[in-house]
């Protein structure tokens, strides 16, 4: 009787679940290692949060004290760097060409002179749209500049005018924007792009690794003894299998949690419950998908190529680089197909923007809705199990 | 002496006529082994079609925003009006107060909320500055960005008018240049909208041939490590005891079969979608053939480690996020930490991504893209060199388990 029990049963498959995860470096290696090195890798590439010190090169071809005032004033700016000063477009552009900068400043001849005798110069600005965020930090700065440097000018022609300060803003720049990010007023893209990609990583490990080691039982022709161990009771088989995977990936979510919100300090306004509690539901909802991909593919190497796919599209389909609004509408409804998607909204609402919980339900019950996707393939998974016949 | 000759001739010989041999019989192994045929085939064709897809819209348009109103005149109303008109904004309603606005937020009925504050219209007929304030939910940078872009336009051009309309006094040019002293012009070069695809796609595909690569060539060394009995990489087989003959025979298949898969990802993908694309063909041709070479003799040099045809996949296909990261387009290259950027040199998709996306969307000619082609020749000449090491290594098992050293 005592036999039996330790025989049979959700523990006794749990206990032999782990003695397999122990005795190959494969599994440390995807549980452990992968996340590891993702977080480390993500964290010290964004510390700074902004990238500082874009290069740019100007074109001055004015070259007065005005002029070079200018370039000073722009290289302030912590996000560009003057690096190259070009005699012509040509040189610069090249100089883009070559991917040393990202931007051109191009001051024309005779500007101040021009500039102040009313004649209204023209300044232009380039930015090498091949690099985005490059680019659109450049753009913003060299923007600027420019409005500073029409300011400036309109300065010194109304103060010439001898009219009061106020008056002479009002003209310039008649209306100001005044901006609010909220919840990330720093524009830190570590917080914005780390919170889903980290999470991301997470979902695809999980994938990956609970198609191998359910489909690696049909591979090494162990499938009828695990499901013995159940006494062909499948739900029982499953839960015993991937309990102490479970257990694992959500220890793993957490320190990601920790290393996000806690060691780097990034906004969580709703507190640790609503976003560890959302890790836990990615983690098993994606272990439901993973018992889902490994039903309808029963061979090892094609289980594994869907949730390799399924989990890499996952990184773009969500919608943290490009808003799932901005897709067409067939991509929008099959967003809801990744658990991701799910999380990722939790993770707006709940951690960056500290919304009332009601407004992330939905998310967190289509979480749990994944859980139903097992029940639907199982006997799809049995009769693979019991019947298939691995073939190299 | 002539001897020493002839014998030399008919090692060469049989040199290449196992090379042809081992490079059919590799043929043979990828088109057996339908694992290796998704990677080799299917991901590269469906993969780009997908990610085209899911970026195709380029830009956001119509990001929704939600007004409250204050100041309540004609001036607020004109501004959110043009707000509107904008093709990146729309205006989906207006709110009482800041707490209605916010619940819109909440609801995802709105991602940005325009406020104009009782003193707006005042402050502008006082020939005062004024101050409209946004608000973003920043879920996505690209929904700040339009809502930013926007209101500051309109905010330049009815300032403008205000300025012109407050002093009529003085003739029109005159009044240009009081209120506009130095107009300026900006220029988003080789892409022009500032489009999502044209910036990533170009990425993802140098990404997508490269990781594709040590997938299928990692699942065909370790399916012969599967199969032959004593788990080495190399069978027992006469035509296979030369490691030369076996790296540039099976190297020679891999890059036959992906020039097609090339012809396809850089050819006809960017004209299915119209991306921008005006690289010279010639030079995006002597552009790949250093990276192919290299991403072929790295992911031989890779399946020598792997044990089982599983493995690849689960050790590798992570790295694709950090390989995009590394490789400059998106985070900059100059503010990548040093440590990173040295592994970064051993990567064939860093310098493959940088040298492509500027051949291919800025129309840099070799000599621009000179430092990544010097790198990837440097790449293939050392991964080549760590290939035939580790079949030399697997051969010498090979014979001892045969017994013939």
């Amino acid at each position: 009787m005592s036999f039996d029990v330790r025989k049979y049963g959700v523990r006794a498959i749990a206990v032999r679940e782990i003695k397999r995860m122990l005795s190959h470096r494969l599994y440390f290696f995807c549980m452990l290692v992968a996340p590891a090195i993702s977080v480390v890798f993500f964290l010290s590439l964004m510390r700074e949060g902004l990238p500082t010190n874009l290069p740019v090169a100007i074109v001055d071809l004015d070259n007065t004290a005005n002029s070079r005032n200018l370039v000073r004033q722009l290289d302030a700016f912590t996000q560009t760097k003057v690096v190259l000063s070009a005699t012509s477009f040509t040189e610069a552009r090249m100089a883009m060409q070559r991917g040393e900068v990202y931007g051109i400043y191009f001051i024309p001849r005779g500007f101040s002179e021009e500039a102040t005798s009313g004649k209204q110069p023209q300044l232009s600005f380039y930015t090498n749209g091949t690099y985005l965020i490059a680019a659109s930090l450049l753009f913003r700065d060299m923007k600027t500049m420019s409005v500073l440097a029409g300011g400036s000018v309109g300065l010194q022609l109304g103060t010439a005018h001898g009219l009061p300060l106020s008056q002479i803003m009002g003209q310039i720049q008649p209306i100001v924007i005044d901006t609010h990010p909220v919840g990330n007023p720093w524009l830190n893209y570590s917080v914005y792009l780390n919170n889903t990609i980290l999470p991301g990583i997470l979902q695809l490990m999980v994938f990956l690794m609970t198609v191998y080691c359910i489909g690696v039982e049909i591979k090494w022709d162990s499938a009828r003894q695990w499901l013995d161990m159940s006494r062909g009771v499948l739900w029982k088989a499953l839960v015993g299998k991937l309990i102490p995977y479970t257990v694992v990936f959500t220890i793993v979510g957490f320190m990601i949690c920790a290393v996000l919100y806690g060691f780097s300090s990034f906004p969580l306004e709703s507190g640790w419950f609503p976003i560890l509690s959302a890790v836990f539901l990615l983690v098993i909802a994606s272990q439901a998908v993973g018992i889902f991909m490994i039903s309808v593919l029963p061979t090892l190497r094609l289980g594994l190529s869907f949730a390799c796919l399924f989990g890499m599209i996952s990184f773009s389909i969500v919608g943290f680089s490009f808003p799932v609004l901005g897709m067409h509408p067939t991509l929008q409804a099959l967003s809801q197909l990744f658990p991701l998607r799910h999380y990722f909204l939790i993770y707006v609402d709940q951690a960056l923007n500290g919304r009332d919980l009601y407004y992330s339900l939905t998310q967190y019950s289509m979480l749990l809705g994944f859980l139903i996707l097992p029940f639907l393939t199982g006997k799809n998974l049995k009769k693979a199990l019991l019947c298939m016949k691995y073939i190299p | 002496m002539m001897k020493n000759e002839s014998r030399f001739t008919d090692v060469v010989k049989e040199g290449i006529s196992d090379v042809f041999y081992i490079w059919k019989e590799e043929f043979k192994n990828i088109f057996k082994d339908s694992g290796v045929v998704i990677f080799f085939f299917l991901v590269p064709f469906a993969y780009p079609l997908v990610y085209a897809f899911i970026y195709t819209n380029e830009v956001v348009r119509e990001a929704k925003m939600v007004v409250v109103d204050h100041s309540d005149s004609y001036l607020s109303r004109e501004f959110a009006r043009r707000v509107d008109a904008t093709g990146d904004v729309k205006i989906v309603g207006v709110c009482e107060d800041m707490e209605g606005a916010k619940r819109m937020l909440d609801k995802k009925d709105a991602y940005g909320i325009l406020y104009f504050s009782s003193d707006f219209s005042k402050d502008l007929n006082a020939g005062r500055q004024a101050t409209v304030s946004l608000y973003t939910d920043m879920s996505s940078l690209l929904f700040y960005k339009a809502f930013l872009l926007s209101t500051t336009e309109v905010s330049f051009d009815l300032g403008k008018e205000l300025t012109v309309r407050n002093h009529p006094d003085v003739s029109k040019k005159a009044d240009q240049i009081k209120v506009n002293p130095v107009p300026y012009e900006s220029v988003a070069l080789y892409n022009s909208q500032m489009g999502f695809a044209s910036f990533l796609v170009p990425a993802i595909l140098i990404l997508v041939i490269q990781q594709t690569l040590i997938l299928g060539v990692g699942m065909l060394g370790g399916t012969a490590r599967e199969k032959n009995k004593c788990h080495a990489l190399v069978p027992i087989d006469r035509h296979f005891r030369g490691t030369l003959r076996i790296v540039l025979g099976k190297s020679l298949t891999y890059l036959v079969l992906y020039v097609l898969v090339c012809i396809w990802v850089i050819t006809i993908v960017p004209r299915l979608f119209s991306f921008p694309q005006i690289g010279n063909p010639g030079v995006i041709l002597l552009f790949f053939l250093p990276f192919l070479a290299a991403a072929i003799f790295l992911s031989m040099t890779l399946s020598g480690f792997m044990t089982s045809r599983e493995s690849p996949m689960l050790v590798f296909v992570f790295t694709s996020v950090i390989f995009l990261f590394l490789s400059g387009v998106s985070w900059p290259k100059e503010s990548i930490p040093g440590f990173w950027k040295i592994f970064g040199y051993f990567i064939p998709s860093t310098p493959g991504i940088q040298g492509f996306t500027r051949i291919n969307t800025a129309g840099a000619g070799l000599s621009e893209v000179m430092n990544e082609y010097r790198l990837l020749w440097v790449q293939a000449g050392v991964y080549f060199i760590s290939a035939c090491l580790i079949y030399r290594y697997q051969i010498i098992r090979t014979c001892k388990d045969k017994g013939m050293l």
